[in-house]
Parts: structure tokens; C-alpha cells; sequence
């Protein structure tokens, strides 16, 4: 079905770097195929070459023959592969083009011109196959990342295509989302669709996929099919730099934290409990209009610790944030170092690394943005920050032209240069490769080291592993069923 | 910071379908646009004129948006009220910035108004069948059908920036406030520049433009409301240009 034969690939944006090189490999028809490998391996451009993205959107230069359904991909314009294979993308803001639901399912085929009863007719039968009716005729604005996910299979689907690409698609979803998506994966294969799949987190899907193929720097390092698989461990993931195969979900984590099963309790000892002061929240609520989202009545962080806050979706983990460091303003107090601070006070005390880091660089050069961070502007001290997390070299550069993880840790270096106490993140390791991850972990950890209190909402259970001390559950909301 | 939100949406059945058509609501922005913004007409088109006032209301009141009607209709009812009472009484720099506001809002909220009940009641493939029923090309329509596409994720990426930057604490009353509005603007551009490149290359896989002629599954068409619209405007525009020719 699909056959890649030497193939080189490179971007001409950037034409020295080989993105895939000498890449050989043949998928059978109904085979479910994962690729993965850490950032920049080449696993996405492999899935942009076989759905026409590249050429018709990415420009690059291609040596080697692939070959989709039988014919040549330079035979096959971006047009002629629209309903014969399906793309899912990464993000699930950036993939709709309508507003609402309903449309958005109707969107492939009515550009197909298909006659509207035949429309109806497959928007009927996906809806019913996903499981997905809830979601209908919605604003998709309103929707949350992992139905937004729920909807772009969904409009997949209805096109009906022979071959099915996702590539990341869980990117930014929590335990629970990751789960439905692997639902919809698995209704396909059954359906005997080819997939590929693009993804660092591997664990949700590695026992459903026929073969894994890892990627290092656009080479095939290893082919593991079926029965191979079993005898592939965690350890072995390491070596290849992949997130871990096991999938926990992080609210059994505080489960057994509770029980007093994990190692983080047991390495606690008492003398550390008790010599750590505490940051208090006593009756620490928000609401929306009438609905209450957060109503803590008394909830302790440990100082000079990383702490995780976890929750199921829509338990308000990021308005928790925002209220905590006081940009949403909210009834509650906050005590810290025997001191209270209303929201105002807060939002000079707490600085909050935002999930989307874009939000949050504004100006025109790395070394500004640090600077105009600082309470007192101070350039040997901002490039002595630079230099702790491996900036030094981007010092110059605009923070935009970054790479993600480069833009992250200039908020992070914001963070430092700050000298604020308490610091809060947001999510920092959705979408991360191994490496990436393990590098925040130390950064946060070279932090905490100075003495701050760092507090992260996350749905990663790894990062939790490698430096959280402490984890948190923040409570089912009240009052959501209205 | 929408997971509330967005809970909040599973719970609440949206896009309650209007009664107006998507054409009848472009005829009805001309009219406000012409009648009551631009004041055609004058002293002769006075009684049509407060209908078109008064229409837009209620409207609002149809879709249940009653706080927003409320809150307009006591802005316009309070300034109504200033030029029928206040007015005559004062003189010199009072009187002028009177004129200025009893001007911009007698004249722009019904038109504002108007505006917010059509965005809020046309979805977008509602308003692409019009456009196609009207015989606009594709080239028109498809970028205002973006642009409808584009408002909210504006209004989302702008909400997060605000919040980053009160959390850093710039702003006009803090640091570098000289320089606000460019830390504003650079990174919702180069977000929503991203966005709209995703955006783009999701819609080439699925097919955007590669037919001259798509379907709609998006049925429209008149009903009674519609053609009692067209009937106001019609008469308004008849007794408008009969006054033209007899005068």
C-alpha cells in the first residue's frame, strides 16, 4: 500500500539538514504502523510526504521513490489524495475551519462536492460509530482539547479515506483523552484502515500498532513488529530516548501517594516535613458567573518544593493557576512566610510559565525579554541566566524564532530573573520528547535549589517521577451539573 | 483557562437557529446602516427611522440575549432622554460634547446591535449558502468566511496575552508602558499567524478548493419574517425616494 524506497528528504528552508535519510520501508494495507523517536527525527515529514503537504506546502528537495495506493506520490497532487487519505494534526486549536460542529464534519465532503443526502448519511453513521452525538451541533470554541481531537477524527472519517495519518495527536491531552482517542484508533483498524501514527507518547497506543518504527535524525534505528514488541521494555526505551510504555494516570498516582505506596513518601523523612515551612490557602474560591470552579477550603504547599497539581479535566487546574498568581482576581488568602497577599500582592510575588509560551514573549530580543523581567535591569546578571540554561548562543535572537522548547526555557529564564518566590507552570511537558522533558526537570530542580517554591499542574506522570516531591489532587468542582 | 467554559458547553444546547435568513440579515446592516447610522432621509423618514431603532432590540430579545438588550436599551433610553430634557439647558463645551455623544449613540448601538444579533445567529456555512445563492465568487466570500473563523481565536489568544502581561507586570500603569501596545500586538500576530498556517494546510488535506462547486448541507431559505423585512425596507425605500422626486 505504501512504499518508501531511499528516500532522502530535506527542507529548503533549511537544505543542509537531511531530515530523512536513505528511509526504506513498505506498509501493507491494514497494518497500523507507530513511528516515534524524539524531535526533529523526522516522523512528521515522513507522514507530510505521503499526504501532499510536501511539496504543496512545505518546500524541499526529495530523492528516492515513494510510492501510496500504486502510484508514484509525484503523479498525486494534494487534490487528487483528499478522501483517500485522512490527516489528523497536532493541534487541536489550528485544525477546524467552521465554528461549529456539524460543518465541520460536513466540511471535507462538501468540498467534494458529494451530494448533501450522502453527507447526512456518513455524518450519521460516524457520529453513531464514535459515539460522538453529545458533540454535535456544538461550538467548537467551547469544546475542550481532547473533543476538539474527538471532532478532527471525526471529519476524517467521514471522507471515508483508505489510509489514516495522525501525527501527535496527543500531544496536549491528559490520560483520560488519550484513552478515547485510542477508542477511535482502534475503531478504524478494526475497520481495517491503514494508520500511521506520529507520536512521542507511546504508551496509549503501543499495543494496538502491528509494528513500531523508532526514527533517529531520518534514520530507521529500529523495526519492531509485532512479536517483538513484548520483549520490549522500558528500559530499552531509554536507550532510544521514547517516553516511557507504561501509561499511569496521575490521579492513581495521589491514590497511592495516600496510601503511602510510593517512593516519594517513603524517601520523605519526618525531620523534612517539619522543617519546611508552608504556603497556606484557606478558603481559596473562584467562580464563573454562578458556577463555582474552585473552592478550596484549606490546602497546604510545602516551601522550597516542586509540587504537582493534578485533576481530571475541567477541575479548573489552569484557572487555579492564573487565580493563585493573581491575574483572575478571587476571594481567598494566601499565606506565605507568616504574611497575606491578596490577589494584587500575589501578582508581584508569583510568576506563572503559561502553557503556551508564545503568549508570554513579547519583545524583540532573548536578552530584552530577560531584562525587562527583572525588577532592577541588570545585563551581567540576565547573561549569567542565559547562560545557566544554555542560551547564551540565542542571547540576540528574536525569542519568536525559536524552537518550542527554546521559547520555554526563555520563559523559564524570565522566571529566574524575576526573583519572584514562588513559580507556577502550566502543563510544561505536554508535546515534550524524552530529552526535552528531563531537561526541564533539571532546570526546575537547579531552581528549587535556590530556594524557590515551584508549583506545576500536570497531566504528565513521568515529569512527576523525575522531580515532583510532592503531588497534589485538586478536588472535583461542586456545582457542574447545573 | 476555558476548561469552565467549555464544561459549561456540554450543558448547554447552542446555536439556537434563527428565523431570519442569512440574505435578510445582510438587507437589514444595509438598512440600520442607511437609516439610522447614516440618517438618509432626514425629517420625512423620521417615523421609519425609529422603527429601525427600536427593530434591532428586538431582535436581540428573540435570540434571549436579554442582558445585552437591556443594558443597550438603557444606554439609548438614557441618552434619549438627555437630548429631549438636558440638552436645551446647556451651553458652550457642555452642549458640544452632548452632541457628540447623543450623535454616536443614537446613531451607532442599533447598528452595533444589529451586528451583534447577526454574528451571533449565522453560523458559517449558512452564511457561505447565501453568498453562493447570491452569485458571490469564491474569492470574496471564502476570506470573510475565514475572518468569522478567525474573531474567536483573536478574542482567545488576546485573553492570554493580557494575562501574561499583567502577570509580568507591564502594563500603562507599570513597567515599560510606553511600549504596551507593541508587546500586545507582536506575539496575537505571530500566534495567529501560526495558527493560520495550521489552519491552512489541515484545510488543503481535506480538500478546500478543489472543486469549483461544493455542497452545503446548510439549507436556507424565506420565511414569513423574512418577507415581512422585505417589506418595511421596501416601503421605506419607496416613501424615502418618492420624497426625492416630489420635492
Amino acid at each position: 500500500m505504501i512504499r518508501f524506497e531511499h528516500v532522502n528528504f530535506s527542507y529548503d528552508a533549511n537544505p543542509n539538514e537531511k531530515i530523512l535519510s536513505d528511509v526504506s520501508l513498505e506498509i501493507a494495507g491494514g497494518e497500523c504502523v507507530l513511528f516515534t523517536g524524539g524531535s526533529g527525527c523526522g516522523k512528521s515529514t515522513l507522514l507530510r510526504l505521503l499526504n501532499g503537504l510536501i511539496p504543496e506546502f512545505y518546500e524541499g528537495t526529495l530523492s528516492g521513490r515513494i510510492t501510496v495506493l500504486g502510484k508514484d506520490i509525484s503523479q498525486n497532487g494534494i487534490y487528487d489524495l483528499v478522501g483517500k487519505i485522512g490527516t489528523v494534526f497536532q493541534n487541536p486549536r489550528a485544525q477546524f475551519f467552521n465554528v461549529d460542529t456539524t460543518s465541520e464534519l460536513a466540511f471535507g465532503c462538501e468540498n467534494l462536492a458529494m451530494p448533501e443526502a450522502e453527507i447526512l448519511a456518513r455524518i450519521d453513521m460516524t457520529v453513531v460509530d464514535f459515539h460522538i452525538e453529545k458533540l454535535m451541533n456544538r461550538d467548537i470554541f467551547k469544546l475542550s482539547g481532547g473533543e476538539k481531537q474527538k471532532i478532527a477524527c471525526a471529519s476524517i472519517d467521514v471522507l471515508r479515506p483508505d489510509i489514516i495519518l495522525l501525527d501527535e495527536p496527543a500531544a496536549n491531552m491528559d490520560y483520560e483523552s488519550t484513552s478515547d482517542l485510542r477508542q477511535l484508533i482502534q475503531i478504524w483498524k478494526q475497520e481495517g484502515k491503514t494508520i500511521l501514527i506520529a507520536e512521542h507518547r507511546i504508551n496509549y497506543v503501543w499495543d494496538i500498532a502491528d509494528r513500531v518504527i523508532i526514527l533517529d535524525r531520518g534514520m530507521i534505528t529500529k523495526n519492531i513488529c509485532k512479536n517483538e514488541k513484548n520483549t520490549f521494555t522500558d528500559m530499552m526505551c531509554q536507550k532510544y530516548c521514547l517516553r516511557s510504555l507504561s501509561s499511569v494516570s496521575v490521579l492513581d498516582m495521589v491514590e497511592k501517594e495516600k496510601q503511602g505506596l510510593s517512593n516519594k513518601t517513603k524517601n520523605m523523612t519526618e525531620a523534612n516535613l517539619v522543617t519546611n515551612p508552608k504556603l497556606e490557602l484557606t478558603d481559596f474560591q473562584y467562580s464563573y458567573g454562578n458556577t463555582e470552579v474552585i473552592c478550596i477550603g484549606n490546602m497546604d504547599i510545602t516551601e522550597n518544593r516542586i509540587t504537582a497539581v493534578v485533576g481530571p479535566n475541567g477541575t479548573g487546574k489552569t484557572t487555579f493557576l492564573e487565580c493563585l498568581c493573581g491575574v483572575r482576581k478571587n476571594i481567598g488568602k494566601l499565606k506565605f512566610h507568616g504574611k497575606d497577599y491578596d490577589s494584587k500582592a500575589r501578582l508581584k510575588e508569583i510568576f506563572m510559565v503559561m502553557q503556551d509560551p508564545n503568549h508570554q514573549l513579547f519583545t524583540e530580543s532573548v536578552l530584552e525579554e530577560v531584562l525587562i523581567s527583572m525588577p532592577d535591569e541588570d545585563e551581567d546578571k540576565a547573561r549569567e541566566i542565559l547562560k545557566e540554561l544554555d542560551l547564551s548562543e540565542f542571547e540576540e535572537r528574536h525569542p519568536m524564532s525559536l524552537s518550542g522548547g527554546q521559547k520555554q526555557r526563555v520563559a523559564l529564564a524570565c522566571a529566574i530573573a524575576s526573583e519572584r518566590k514562588i513559580l507556577l507552570l502550566d502543563e510544561p511537558t505536554s508535546g515534550l520528547d524524552l530529552t526535552h522533558m528531563l531537561e526541564v526537570a533539571s532546570i526546575l530542580k537547579k531552581i528549587k535549589e535556590q530556594g524557590r517554591t515551584i508549583i506545576i499542574v500536570t497531566h504528565d506522570s513521568e515529569l512527576i517521577e523525575v522531580c515532583c516531591d510532592e503531588i497534589v489532587k485538586l478536588g472535583e468542582t461542586k456545582n457542574l451539573a447545573v | 483557562m476555558q476548561n469552565i467554559l467549555r464544561k459549561r458547553g456540554l450543558l448547554k444546547v447552542e446555536g439556537q437557529k434563527s428565523f431570519l435568513d442569512p440574505r435578510t440579515k445582510l438587507l437589514l446592516i444595509f438598512i440600520e446602516a442607511v437609516i439610522v447610522l447614516a440618517t438618509a432621509g432626514g425629517e420625512r423618514l423620521v417615523v421609519f427611522k425609529a422603527i429601525f431603532t427600536v427593530l434591532p432590540f428586538l431582535l436581540l430579545v428573540t435570540i434571549r440575549k436579554y442582558k445585552t438588550c437591556l443594558i443597550a436599551g438603557g444606554i439609548l433610553l438614557t441618552v434619549m432622554c438627555l437630548e429631549y430634557f438636558v440638552f436645551q439647558n446647556v451651553k458652550g463645551m457642555a452642549e458640544a460634547m452632548l452632541v457628540i455623544v447623543i450623535t454616536i449613540v443614537t446613531r451607532f448601538l442599533p447598528a452595533y446591535v444589529t451586528g451583534v444579533f447577526v454574528i451571533q445567529t449565522t453560523k458559517v456555512s449558512e452564511f457561505k449558502a447565501a453568498m453562493e445563492k447570491m452569485h458571490i465568487p469564491d474569492e470574496i466570500t471564502i476570506p470573510m468566511c475565514v475572518m468569522f473563523r478567525f474573531f474567536p481565536t483573536v478574542k482567545e489568544e488576546n485573553e492570554s496575552i493580557r494575562a501574561a502581561m499583567k502577570m509580568r507586570g507591564i502594563g500603562f500603569g507599570g513597567k515599560k508602558a510606553s511600549k504596551v501596545v507593541e508587546y500586545r500586538l507582536v506575539p496575537m500576530i505571530a500566534c495567529s499567524a501560526k495558527i493560520g498556517e495550521e489552519l491552512s494546510a489541515a484545510a488543503l488535506t481535506r480538500g478546500l478548493g478543489k472543486s469549483r462547486k461544493r455542497t452545503n448541507i446548510c439549507k436556507i431559505g424565506f420565511g414569513i419574517c423574512d418577507y415581512l423585512i422585505f417589506v418595511l425596507a421596501a416601503i421605506t425605500m419607496i416613501y424615502w425616494i418618492l420624497g426625492v422626486i416630489m420635492r
